[in-house]
């Protein structure tokens, strides 16, 4: 909503400037956007005095002219006929942004340089041509811009208004606000209907069939009307608030709907049939064309206004094109009703087509302003537009609407704002905005609520124009007297940043994704039909195909990442996030929404450094990470199985594993195939880990025991064994542990060799077993025994040799 | 006798005083203990003094004898000591072997410290579903269908019954179906609005806060935002309350801060105005106590929420809200 200073100056009487007032505004809950001034272009509009008028070589009706600004003299073309030397004239310079918004060049008219333009009236937007370009009184001074010499100023303040305020979508509702914080009151335009001789009851009638939708309409007629362009006053006030002007008879209604609030539409009475209203559901009527001359599908529902045989408008949304004011329309009925704002609302939306009357009406307008618009619509049309108007007016008004009276508690206003405000005081601040209030007793106050505030209907609103009133700055600030206590803690938040944290300290960096993904995300995945993946939930109107769907993975979104710093020469990553995956289910339920930490790796193990040789990542990278993860969670007897071959499509076959704890499925961790890398362009190797976080976390055990230090020196012994490729070394510890002998405090595998000289298609496997006892210092002899046992075990198993 | 003992004494010390190496030092003792050393050779002829000079001289001599050994072994030990660290030392200026470190995104630094202020404050968190009905997301919110207010947040529809939640409001529902009052929570989490420019993405953070108890006044929410934006950027951050409209409170009030960049002189982040919106909040409106079955006449309470991105932009002086969502890894090393 806009307003210019001056238009708001009708109504109220000001003293406050403009950026004062925009405040006021802003802190009074109409939050003030903008503040500019609509002359601020003329800036660089100078005043300029025409030197010398020479003949244009090459045009008969241009004439050049050398201009003084006081600082330089120009070469200015022009065509205006009443140039004469010596004249005071408003010069624009290069670089002025004229009214329409062209902005002024430097340049050569047919073959003459012209370093500026001299402008009429019309062209700067402050007056109606007279006969050229406009000539300035001669005591002004040259050079001066043109808003300071003639003292053209008029901020247009732009307010964001919230759904809740449509009485101030017409700048009386501004005024009204403003005087209320100003202590003046508001001066409403008079409006009184001259007499006529024939009454309006002779020439039409209004049938509301459907007053669910229509609870009030006016309509009044003014004949003998010439239609034409507006006088200057009416289009300047429009065009101050971004409004094209368009005739006189529809410049009138968007004055009044800017003026009031309340929208008005001008029908061309003659091209009503039967030279009548009804206003009714489109019911059977199929299509419409409005005003914009576009084809509108109706839905029965709708309501809108007839003659006696056809649609003529949307109602409260647009007119239609069937009965518009054109030039040569004589006779001109007027709307001003009040529509049911759901109906409203949803017929604008249904069509797509937002008016600034559907805004009005959807939001709610005064009930008792129709016919206060309508007759100022009229007076205006008979002053500018030369109409007569027929005497008196129609008011249909099925459903007319009594105020809210409310009873307001004194101490529970105070108790819900926190002041300790007076019966009288609250009672002053309220009648300050148009409400009027009535004592009940010492604590309570009747309180009747001006129609225009369709917002106000309970006590609790009262309250905010109160607390609104009080000013909310000037309430005191408080702290609530509760019970001490903590914030209950939430183990799966806890968690889900204790895992946060050791990835962070394992050189991972988190990355927050979009939840949505492109729609082939599953299959740049090569995930089967009928993987579970694909059970997506739809995004009916996406903002682009990128993010037309609701994740499953989250993958794509990490390698998007990836991609992206590749391609900005940032090769090696380590990246992680957690975060939902949404597994849709049907229309009517909600999906599961499942937590996940997935993570990926790709380029240099470490940065290029003095010490040492770069190297590529590889699985133990990964599997790494992920141990000490579990290891640092206390999480124990996690173990993975090598995944079946095209079980998770997205990780390169051989290269991939799932992770377990006893019989739960936790995630799986292994390296990108191939084909899934090149679907997101990646032209080096990446390995991925995903980790279900709902599962996860509740296997992080809230108390570990520690165990003593050990008192008693240990032994260790090494054992090399030669076996089958085809073994998983993974399996030896696992074999050793199984044995579960009291003296083997630790196993570790330190060293795998193949080629020369063990056989083809077998390696050497070394590892280290610490035997200790908790009790005594181990010989040799103590362990014996057990070693042995487990050098045979080992060679028995895995089919093993003893290097020669 | 050529030198008498205290001369000897003497010239071994200052012998000894300009020794700089073990081998020097072997040297000293050689030339006055060794077996044809100075010393010794004294000593030898001792026998050959007049009777009574011979006991003051033989002590006097064994004196010196055990003064200088001792003299010999401070010095060796002493160079000794010095040749384990004489070594050339390091060059300290090249790069240490710096293990890689992760960064935490600069969203979830900003939502940890909300959350962290809000739970000293003795405020529950909880999380709920980002995938929300229309009844969670607006109904219940006093959002009544076909309302204009629907319009202050363009909404992703997944049905006509479901959307992607535009706010973490619904958190309040949620959590006052489930626990009768006093509460006190907050409720971060991710939000999606059908918007994308320079200063929207279709996805972000809030942090959904929420007191009800009895008595609870406009003045409390005032004084608990206050407390928070003074622990989240400073103490001397001036706030300002101002009137709004929320479907869902009432009064409602939008807290602006005092531009962090500019102190409120004016600038490009604050548009000029000098502040900085930050929190919506409000009074929980009766209907939406109505709609959790909490007694009104009982009951009031405030609900406030604030944008996760705007917070770390001041914060970290971030100047384009997409930087957040790109990833960049040289972006999120900063943090």
């Amino acid at each position: 909503m806009k307003t210019s200073l001056s238009w708001l100056k009708e109504y109220v009487d000001v003293e406050m400037d403009a950026s004062k007032i925009a405040d006021a505004l802003t802190m009074a809950g109409l939050e003030v956007e903008t503040v500019i001034d609509r002359y601020a272009f003329l800036e660089t509009v100078v005043v300029a005095r025409i030197l010398e008028i020479k003949p244009h070589k090459n045009a008969d009706k241009l004439r050049v002219c050398t201009v003084d600004t006081g600082k330089d003299k120009l070469n200015i073309v022009c065509g205006a006929p009443n140039v004469q030397e010596g004249m005071l004239v408003p010069l624009a310079l290069p670089g002025t942004e004229l009214p329409g918004g062209v902005i002024l060049e430097k340049g050569k008219i047919r073959g003459e340089v012209s370093e500026g333009m001299i402008c009429s009236k019309k062209e700067l937007a402050i007056g109606e041509d007279d006969g050229g370009i406009m000539v300035l009184e001669p005591h002004l001074t040259i050079g001066e811009p043109l808003n300071n010499a003639l003292n053209l100023c008029d901020p247009v303040i732009e307010i964001d208004l919230t759904p809740n305020r449509p009485d101030c979508l017409g700048i009386i509702g501004i005024a009204r606000e403003v005087a209320a914080f100003e202590n003046k009151t508001v001066q409403k335009p008079e409006t009184k209907l001259p007499n006529a001789l024939n009454h309006i009851k002779n020439f039409t009638s209004v049938t509301i069939e459907d007053p669910d939708l229509c609870p009030r309409y006016a309509a009044c007629l003014l004949t003998d009307i010439k239609v034409g362009p507006s006088p200057f006053w009416l289009k300047d006030r429009l065009q101050s608030v971004g409004l094209k002007p368009i005739n006189n008879i529809v410049d009138v209604t968007n004055f009044v709907m800017m003026e009031t609030g309340q929208p008005l539409h001008a029908f061309d009475f003659d091209n009503l049939a039967e030279n009548r209203i009804v206003v009714k559901r489109a019911k059977n009527n199929k299509t419409f064309i409005t005003l914009d001359e576009k084809e509108r599908h109706l839905s029965a529902d709708m309501l809108m206004i007839c003659d006696g045989q056809k649609p003529v408008a949307l109602a409260g949304v647009m007119g239609g094109l069937n009965s518009e004011i054109e030039e040569k329309t004589t006779r001109v009925l007027i709307e001003s009703a009040c529509f049911n704002p759901t109906s409203i609302r949803k017929t604008a939306k249904q069509l797509g087509l937002h008016s600034d009357a559907s805004h009005r009406f959807e939001r709610g307008v005064d009930p008792d302003g129709t016919v206060n618009a309508i007759l100022r619509a009229a007076q205006l049309m008979a002053e500018i537009g030369g109409g007569q108007p027929v005497e008196g007016i129609i008011d249909e008004h099925p459903k007319p609407s009594s105020p809210h009276i409310i009873t307001l508690g004194i101490p529970d206003t105070n108790r819900l704002i926190g002041t300790s405000l007076t019966k009288e005081k609250i009672e002053s601040l309220l009648k300050s905005i148009g409400f009027i209030t009535a004592p009940i007793d010492e604590n309570a106050i009747a309180v009747t609520v001006p129609l225009f505030r369709v917002d106000v209907s309970k006590p609790v609103d009262l309250m905010e124009e109160v607390a609104r009133c009080v000013g909310y700055n000037h309430i005191p600030t408080s702290f609530p007297l509760i019970p001490a206590k903590t914030g209950v803690h939430n183990p799966h938040i806890e968690r889900r940043s204790t895992v946060k944290d050791i990835l962070l300290g394992l050189g991972l960096t988190e990355t927050v994704n979009y939840s949505f993904v492109h729609e082939l995300s599953c299959d740049r995945l090569r995930l089967a039909e009928n993987d579970p993946k694909r059970n997506r939930v739809k995004i009916l109107n996406p903002l682009t195909e990128d993010q037309a769907v609701m994740r499953t993975s989250l993958l794509p979104g990490l390698l998007e990442t990836a991609r992206r710093n590749i391609s900005r020469q940032v090769t090696s990553l380590k990246i992680f996030e957690t975060g939902k995956i949404f597994m849709g289910k049907d229309a009517i339920t909600q999906p599961d929404e499942i937590e996940m930490v997935t993570g990926l790796i790709t380029g240099n193990r470490e940065r290029m450094t003095w010490h040492a040789d770069p190297q590529t990542v590889d699985f133990y990278d990964l599997k790494g990470i992920l141990e000490s993860l579990f290891e640092s969670l206390h999480i124990e007897n996690i173990y993975i199985k090598k995944c079946l071959s095209d079980q998770y499509p997205y990780t390169r076959p051989g290269v991939s594993a799932t992770i377990h704890f006893e019989n739960q499925f936790l995630g799986l961790l292994g390296e990108v195939h191939p084909e899934v890398l090149a679907n997101y362009n990646l032209k080096q190797s990446a390995f991925i880990f995903e980790i279900n976080l709902d599962s996860l976390l509740p296997l992080i055990p809230v108390i570990k025991s520690s165990a003593d230090i050990p008192k008693y020196p240990a032994i260790t012994r090494d054992i090399t064994i030669i076996i089958s490729k085809k073994s998983e070394a993974g399996q030896i510890l696992k074999t050793i542990d199984n044995l579960n002998d009291k003296l083997v405090e630790t196993v570790q595998l330190f060293d795998v060799y193949e080629g020369k000289p063990i056989p083809e298609g077998r390696r050497s496997i070394s590892i280290r077993i610490t035997y200790r006892s908790q009790d005594k210092t181990l010989k040799d002899k103590n362990i014996n025994g057990i070693h042995q046992k487990i050098t045979d075990t080992l060679l028995k198993e895995f089919d093993a040799t003893l290097p020669v | 006798m050529d030198k008498n003992i205290d001369q000897i004494h003497k010239e071994a010390l200052s012998d000894l005083a300009r020794a700089i190496d073990i081998e020097s030092i072997d040297a000293i003792s050689t030339r006055y203990l060794g077996r044809k050393g100075i010393i010794t050779q004294f000593l030898r002829n001792v026998s050959s003094l007049p009777v009574e000079e011979r006991p003051l001289a033989g002590k006097k001599a064994n004196e010196v004898k055990q003064i200088l050994s001792q003299a010999l072994a401070d010095a060796e030990k002493k160079i000794k000591a010095q040749n384990l660290i004489s070594d050339e030392g390091v060059d300290i200026s090249l790069p240490g072997r710096k293990p890689e470190r992760g960064s935490l995104h600069p969203v979830s630094r900003v939502m940890q410290e909300i959350c962290n202020i809000f739970s000293r404050m003795g405020f529950d968190i909880a999380e709920g579903p980002e995938v929300e009905t229309d009844y969670y997301n607006f109904e219940a919110l006093n959002f009544p269908k076909d309302h204009p207010a629907r319009d202050m947040q363009d909404t992703f529809f997944v049905s006509d019954d479901m959307i992607l939640r535009t706010h973490t409001s619904p958190m309040q529902i949620r959590m006052m179906e489930k626990k009768k009052p006093p509460l006190r929570l907050i409720a971060p989490g991710k939000v999606y609005r059908c918007d994308s420019d320079i200063t929207h993405t279709p996805m972000f953070h809030q942090v959904e806060g929420l007191m009800v108890d009895k008595n609870i006044s406009f003045g409390d929410l005032k004084g608990i935002l206050t407390v928070f934006v003074h622990q989240m950027f400073d103490d001397q951050t001036n706030l300002r309350f101002r009137p709004s409209y929320f479907p869902f409170t009432e009064p409602s009030a939008e807290v602006d801060i005092r531009c962090v960049i500019c102190k409120g002189s004016g600038c490009r982040v604050c548009s000029d105005s000098g502040w900085l919106e930050i929190l919506g909040s409000g009074m929980v409106h009766p209907n939406v106590f109505e709609n959790v079955g909490y007694d009104t006449s009982k009951y009031t309470g405030f609900a406030f929420g604030t944008g996760v991105e705007r917070i770390a932009m001041l914060k970290y002086g971030i100047n384009d809200l997409r930087k957040f969502y790109d990833n960049d890894l040289r972006f999120l090393g900063q943090f």
